[in-house]
């Protein structure tokens, strides 16, 4: 069981490591912005579709004013999930 | 690095919940803390520490619930070439590269001078990687109480889509992101999400090459 956590471990490591010092031999092209799309698609909708997609989305929408007026990413977060925590005690 | 420390707090209010459950889930598993502990001090990537822990619960033989935690890792490889342009990658800078590092830093790096990049990304990483462990530790000795509010773990849990959201802003008129982004989605509700994840940075990396 060690070895599998060292071996997990180990080869995390490399397929971070790796491919960032390989100059020249992978060009990210737009897999940056490609995978921040998709990591926030994926975070924010469970599925099956449900009606918690409205929650989250009307958390989401707070989260982007929040952002909007503030200017401040940390406390936009913060906001969100506020909202979110009060939407769920409806 | 106090830059990025303080960056990072939205990631560690979103990582602390997870890790508590994670620590938690392991303590019912059975297994020691050390072993708990060091997963979250060795591997540091969310998805597949609970990808590990649940295939060994079940019994799976060791080296292929290593290998299927890897390939749910996959995505990983993407995430340096697309920070390269601000940031030369080393083993420290590698350790902690999670999602939410990635996707913060490749929104902040460009704003910031070359010689300020590594303490930033470093205090982002570190302040996670902290928020991981802490949480993993308070799961694993038994504090799965803190989360026993289940409005308070719940809500802490939106952090992560928050800061996505936020992050994905600015690329949300981007095409083909929004093509890679749909894929993944698409596969994430067939409950296939690494590898969706792995075909959005597929369609990042071919698609946005020139002939």
């Amino acid at each position: 069981m060690t070895l599998a956590l060292l071996l997990l471990a180990l080869g995390t490591f490399l397929l971070r490591l790796l491919p960032w010092r390989g100059e020249g031999s992978l060009r990210a092209g737009q897999a940056g912005p490609a995978l921040v799309v998709a990591l926030f698609l994926v975070s924010a909708f469970s599925p099956p579709p449900s009606p918690e997609w409205l929650r989250t989305g009307l958390a989401l929408l707070g989260t982007y004013l929040g952002a909007r007026l503030t200017g401040n990413l940390g406390l936009a977060v913060f906001l969100g999930v506020g909202l979110y925590g009060l939407l769920g005690l409806l | 690095m106090r830059e990025g420390l303080e960056a990072a707090w939205p990631i560690a209010l979103g990582y602390f919940p997870v890790a508590v459950a994670f620590g938690a889930l392991g303590a019912q598993a059975g297994l020691g803390y050390l072993w708990i502990q060091l997963t979250s001090l060795l591997v540091f990537a969310g998805a597949s520490q609970f990808a590990l822990l649940g295939l060994l619960a079940q019994g799976v033989p060791p080296l292929l619930a290593a290998t299927l935690g890897l390939l749910l890792n996959l995505r990983h490889a993407f995430y340096g070439p697309a920070l390269r342009p601000y940031l030369k990658g080393g083993p420290l800078e590698a350790f902690f590269l999670t999602d939410e590092v990635f996707a913060l830093a490749l929104k902040a790096l460009p704003g910031l001078l070359p010689e300020e990049r590594r303490g930033y990304f470093l205090g982002l990483g570190l302040g996670a990687y902290l928020s991981w462990n802490l949480g993993t530790a308070l799961g694993a000795l038994g504090a799965k109480g803190l989360l026993a509010w289940p409005v308070l773990g719940e809500a802490l849990s939106f952090a992560l889509p928050a800061l996505f959201l936020l992050l994905a802003l600015p690329h949300l008129r981007n095409p083909l992101a929004l093509l890679a982004g749909g894929a993944a989605l698409a596969l994430h509700l067939l409950g296939q999400t690494a590898w969706g994840l792995f075909l959005a940075g597929v369609i990042g990396l071919f698609g946005g090459r020139r002939p």
